[in-house]
């Protein structure tokens, strides 16, 4: 039972984070795609601003690690 | 790194300024800056002469014209470097070729795009139209009659006869139809009607909503059976005027193309030194200029305009209690190994005067990240090889040859992390030669990996509070005393976290408690009471790093899966292709998401801690070069 929970938890650790970036880099993506059309030179930052939401599923995927070796 | 600059004052006798200006324009070491106000009352600024301001306004329609013609003619020979200064003459010899070959080679250009157009337009319809021509001899029998172009859509079988039924109930037998299939599935219908029910038939066609090809006015816009084989005649003689037309392009290009590098060089020249004028300070019988040199070229300035001009011109560093460091040029010198980085700092404006340039940092720290994301010595070596043809494709000074200059240690990064980690595609190491790793497995040892990152997070983020101190200590003394007090904070919270997990022996804890607890009310009262909130977000950044280890660990379970898949599916030879296909995928991540990750690790994490963006680029007043030459 106890492994089951633990697995359990680690899976929510990373499902969360990676539901909460899904949705971050859904409302991130259309808008770097409009300013993109304008401004083209911004494709670094544009590219550094998708990223910027994945360090929580990065943090989720370290915490479900911890989870399942501690 | 940011070079030291010298401001310095010019001074000398009125009517030796242009000569002057002339020769520090041939130097191309002064930064102008209109010189300060305080320096005395009959100083006044020079204004341009109203014939000055004519030929300035004169020159800028030349250069309209010459870039418009050389954007044309697009000469291949090559840029000319330092060109005479240009006599009023040439100015106007100039003037009218640039006008005269920008018209005819507009013209040209036009000509030759509208003969594309009608090309492509003759050739989207060729097929059709010949499939019309084997109609005609029809056409040709109905003398009194109306005819019809149509297009049926392919696969619309029953249409045909649809419509012969409609117009026999319409009409009865006064027409007849002709039909030919196309090679794109559709099919060329002819329709010949008795003139007196053509008003009917178009009805009839309208109803069905069914509409004839239209014949291009350019063609008579009449009949087609006229048409296609004016078209189709056209298409022969396009080729040959399309070389004229370019064949006129190549001989303006050959015959004027160089004239015209040398003139737009000329005139940006003379309009330089236009524009400098009103930068000089003048009394009624001296002048002054003041600009910026890089520290080392200020004796060399000196010896030249004493050269020059004897005595009578008088060159002086000005103090630095004059001038504020924000208002100098910035000129950044890297050594040549650390040169490429300055593609990834310049995403930012450049660093203000005085404070530090980040990129020998990013040099160093970027494909140490780099590779300890991706950390195989397969991927490291393939890395390699994608460095080495980029460098062969590309120019030197270019966006690619940087690219494929910051790939070279990223892959020596990336093979070294590869021997530590004990990786050669995966664990393919392991399984083929037994390789085994000399600090640690990363797909086993994933806290130790963890630690790894983040104690390297830790180093990372207290030298970008270490520059942000050094950066501010001489500008804002309080505020890199508050930024010092973060770091020994953040030392001491490490300290104590380490002496709890028991790396450190206990006794470490309590100083580090009590140090804290002293350190934290100083930094209130020099940062505020946002201090703790930023402490706080400090810590976070350093937990941040751990995204090297998860994008490592990630990395290294693709490899392991793709070698699995060799013994997974029935063939073996399946399974290798399978892994490869697989293995390419992961490289692919592995280009993208390390640097991708690594890059905002020292964007976001690293220079929010000292970086000071909005200096002024150094732009030494000096002789016009299409592409100048790296500082």
């Amino acid at each position: 039972m106890e492994a089951v929970l633990i697995t359990v938890a680690a899976a929510l650790a990373i499902a969360i984070p990676a539901l909460a970036t899904a949705w971050a880099q859904s409302r991130i993506g259309p808008a770097v795609a409009a300013a993109l059309a304008e401004k083209p030179e911004l494709t670094t930052t544009a590219v550094l601003m998708i990223a910027i939401p994945e360090t929580m599923v990065i943090l989720g995927f370290v915490v479900a690690a911890a989870i399942l070796f501690r | 790194m940011i070079i030291e600059m010298s401001k310095v004052r010019i001074l000398g006798p009125r009517d030796r300024l242009p000569d002057v200006l002339r020769t520090l324009q041939d130097l191309s070491l002064v930064h102008l800056a209109a010189p300060a106000a305080a320096v005395g009352e009959p100083l006044s600024r020079v204004r341009l002469a109203p014939a000055q301001e004519r030929e300035s306004r004169h020159l800028r329609a030349i250069l309209g014209d010459i870039d418009a013609a050389v954007g044309e003619l697009r000469p291949s020979g090559a840029a000319p470097g330092r060109v005479p200064r240009a006599a009023p003459a040439d100015l106007v010899r100039w003037a009218r070729l640039a006008r005269r070959v920008r018209r005819e080679a507009e013209r040209a250009r036009l000509q030759l795009a509208a003969l594309e157009e009608e090309k492509a337009l003759i050739l989207k319809y060729q097929q059709f139209f010949s499939a019309f021509r084997s109609l005609f001899e029809a056409e040709a029998r109905w003398p009194n009659a109306r005819a019809y172009h149509v297009l049926v859509r392919g696969g619309d079988a029953g249409a045909i006869p649809k419509l012969r039924a409609s117009l026999v109930a319409a009409i009865g037998q006064e027409f007849e139809i002709y039909t030919q299939p196309l090679a794109t599935g559709e099919i060329a219908l002819l329709l010949i009607v008795a003139d007196p029910a053509a008003a009917r038939v178009e009805r009839l066609l309208a109803q069905a909503q069914v509409q004839e090809i239209p014949v291009p006015a350019a063609y008579g816009g009449g009949a087609l059976s006229e048409a296609i084989p004016k078209m189709l005649a056209r298409l022969g003689d396009i080729p040959g005027e399309l070389d004229r037309g370019r064949r006129r392009l190549r001989e303006l290009g050959q015959a004027y193309g160089d004239e015209l590098l040398v003139a737009r060089a000329a005139v940006y020249d003379r309009l330089r030194e236009l524009d400098a004028l009103p930068l000089s300070g003048v009394t009624p019988h001296a002048f002054v200029l003041e600009g910026w040199v890089p520290a080392r070229s200020r004796p060399d300035l000196t010896k030249r305009l004493a050269a020059e001009y004897g005595d009578t011109i008088v060159v002086s560093e000005v103090s630095k209690e004059e001038w504020a460091s924000q208002d100098a040029p910035v000129v950044l010198s890297n050594p040549r190994l650390f040169r490429p980085f300055e593609t990834l700092t310049r995403v930012f404006p450049l660093p203000r005067y005085g404070t530090i340039d980040p990129t020998p940092f990013v040099a160093v720290f970027f494909p140490a990240f780099f590779g300890l994301m991706v950390g195989d010595i397969g991927y490291g070596v393939v890395l390699v090889g994608l460095g080495l043809l980029l460098h062969r494709l590309s120019k030197p000074n270019t966006l690619l040859r940087n690219v494929a200059e910051i790939i070279g240690p990223c892959a020596l990064f990336t093979i070294i992390a590869g021997f530590l980690f004990g990786e050669l595609f995966g664990d393919a190491g392991l399984r083929w030669f037994g390789l085994r790793p000399i600090a640690f497995d990363r797909h086993e040892a994933m806290i130790p990996f963890l630690l790894l990152a983040v104690a390297l997070g830790a180093v990372h983020v207290l030298l970008g509070l270490g520059l942000g101190v050094a950066s501010l200590i001489r500008r804002h003394p309080r505020q890199a005393l508050g930024r010092g007090v973060s770091m020994i904070m953040i030392v001491l919270v490490i300290l104590a976290l380490l002496a709890t997990v028991k790396v450190l022996p206990r006794s470490f804890f309590t100083p580090a408690a009590i140090g804290l607890l002293v350190a934290f009310p100083v930094l209130i009262v020099l940062e505020g009471v946002v201090a703790p909130i930023e402490l706080l977000s400090t810590l976070g950044n350093i937990l941040s790093y751990a995204r090297i280890m998860a994008l490592g660990v990630a990395s290294v379970m693709l490899a392991v899966v793709a070698n699995k898949m060799v013994g997974a599916i029935g063939s073996v030879a399946v399974g290798v292709v399978f892994a490869l296909l697989f293995h390419l995928v992961n490289f692919a991540i592995a280009l993208f998401s390390p640097t991708v990750h690594a890059l905002r690790l020292h964007y976001v994490e690293f220079f929010g801690k000292f970086y000071s963006p909005g200096g002024v680029r150094y732009q030494p007043f000096g002789r016009w070069l299409p592409a100048r030459p790296r500082a």
